[in-house]
């Protein structure tokens, strides 16, 4: 009997360390393809594009093409370039049953899910979400991609720009809350839609702070290694401007998070990411200026104080003398 | 005995008081907001930001009054340092403060109907109230309404040079109205200026 090459604990080690070698390769491979896959991938999805686009819907590419159907499945190609996932090819997600032209009835069903690249973080979005006040309120259940639209959406950490990320994750939130229609799509029935700016009118100009400031900046949990996605309601919800406004601002653990610290030193301001950025009162500060502008206003204190002291004991040794 | 002589006529002294009274205010709260932080224990957030606004837009109206009101009666004209020998003055002024009150000596420059101010005074008055204050009001106001404000200046956000300027000025404004608080004291008797500013009549020495 030949003698086994692994014993049963070392093949199975084995396998596990092939297996993560070819999961991380693919995954690898799949999101910094090389050239020529690269091109592989935007000649394909070229084709896809063909009709799932705003043009095709112009000019139908087929004859037998359902327009009224194809209108809700269309993808602005520019927009999908820009997103995070415009490195793959669109058979990457939507795998079996797309070959050909009609469709296979049951193509759908088969498009991956999200979490089937995102495993990792899904785990962890989806006990966050368990306890957001989304969870609770909804008739239809929530998926990923009731918010993110994986045709556009960019990672926060690749936009980096506050005023980018500011304006993707805030079109989200008020694309239901500043909308009835779409509200009323997933909202219970009788639940009304509380009005964004009467449920904010303690924030002075609040409709400012939406085009400066995310959403979940205090509608979630601080997490200090990704964004939450516990959704708080109004009531758990961060309502303390020094928050923000103040030396330690959040915003720098958050939506400032992704800008390269060489970057936040550059002028020499705490916070000062926020320098190229919305100019924040209270968390924009120099601490030499401040230093310089604090000493200047004591000094002036402290010497209109000396000079009245030594008026006063001036006057005294005066009468004194004259006492004398 | 002393001479008495009316300098002040009462829109002057509600505009003055009024004035310090907004300027106490926006000091204190203009503080609380830049400083803002877990530990500023002076006014909460919140309120400083509302009674900020409120009170610079008093301001805002009130300089506005000021400015009317100095140019219909003429008193704009105390502002102004006649020449000549305006720097020699102010020479005579500085040493009277920073030496000659330390020996008793009678102030310089007394105040008379004709000239309220002396050539030092008439300089640091003009530069704060037809400059600095200004500067601290136009610079509120785009604060007040950030839309105003330049997109982009010098590669940065618009608001922060406008920002700046303000925090600036109002500094600069805080420490003239400690020592404008103090030398107020100067007067025949230490109160004598502040009881002047009340009722319009002046103590001479």
């Amino acid at each position: 009997m030949p003698e086994r090459m692994f014993s049963v604990a070392q093949s199975g080690w084995l396998a596990v360390c092939l297996w993560l070698l070819l999961g991380g390769s693919t995954l690898a491979a799949a999101f910094n393809p090389t050239p020529e896959a690269l091109e592989k991938n935007r000649q394909a999805n070229l084709k896809c594009l063909a009709c799932h686009s705003e043009a095709a819907l112009r000019q139908p590419p087929k004859v037998d093409l359902d327009l009224k159907k194809l209108r809700g499945l269309i993808v602005d190609p520019a927009a999908f370039a820009a997103s995070s996932h415009a490195r793959l090819a669109c058979g990457k997600c939507h795998t079996e049953g797309y070959a050909e032209h009609p469709h296979a009835e049951d193509a759908k069903d088969m498009t991956s899910t999200c979490d089937d690249c995102h495993s990792k973080q899904a785990r962890v979005i989806e006990a966050e979400f368990e306890q957001s006040v989304h969870a609770d309120n909804l008739t239809e259940p929530m998926t990923c991609l009731t918010c993110h639209n994986p045709h556009r959406m960019q990672a926060a950490k690749n936009l980096k720009q506050p005023d980018l990320i500011v304006a993707q994750d805030n079109r989200v939130c008020l694309g239901c809350h500043d909308s009835d229609a779409t509200f009323a799509q997933y909202a219970p029935e009788k639940k009304t839609r509380p009005l964004t700016d009467d449920a904010h009118a303690w924030l002075p100009n609040a409709r400012m702070h939406w085009k400066s400031v995310r959403c979940v900046e205090c509608h979630t949990p601080s997490n200090p290694n990704t964004q939450s996605h516990q959704i708080l309601s109004k009531d758990k919800a961060v309502k303390d401007c020094v928050a923000c406004h103040s030396r330690d601002s959040l915003l720098s653990a958050r939506l400032y998070r992704h800008l390269a610290e060489e970057d936040q030193r550059k002028y020499g301001f705490i916070n000062s990411a926020i320098l190229g950025k919305p100019y924040v009162v209270g968390a924009t500060r120099n601490p030499l200026l401040d230093g310089i502008v604090i000493a200047l206003v004591v000094l002036t204190l402290v010497g209109m104080l000396a000079h009245g002291l030594v008026r006063y004991l001036a006057a005294r040794l005066r009468r004194r003398k004259q006492h004398d | 005995m002393t001479e008495r002589i009316y300098l002040f006529p009462l829109w002057l002294r509600l505009w003055h008081w009024a004035n310090a009274l907004l300027i106490l205010v926006l000091g204190v709260t203009g503080i609380s907001l830049h400083f803002a932080g877990p530990d500023m224990y002076l006014v909460d957030f919140s309120l400083a930001v509302r009674i900020h606004n409120v009170a610079g837009l008093a301001l805002a109206a009130l300089y506005g009054f000021f400015v009317i009101a100095n140019a219909v009666s003429g008193n704009w004209w105390q502002y102004v340092p006649k020449s000549p020998g305006v720097l020699q003055r102010c020479w005579t002024q500085t040493r009277f403060y920073l030496w000659g009150v330390f020996k008793g000596e009678h102030e310089p420059f007394p105040m008379t109907r004709e000239a309220n101010f002396n050539a030092l005074q008439a300089i640091i008055y003009w530069l704060v109230m037809y400059l600095l204050l200004p500067i601290t009001i136009v610079s509120g106001l785009i604060y007040l309404n950030p839309q105003w404000a330049p997109a982009r200046m010098f590669g940065l956000d618009g608001l922060l040079p406008v920002a700046l300027l303000h925090y600036l000025s109002a500094a600069v404004i805080l420490m003239f109205a400690i020592s404008h608080v103090y030398l107020g004291t100067m007067g025949a008797r230490p109160t004598s200026t502040h009881k002047t500013m009340i009722t319009g009549w002046h103590e001479a020495e």
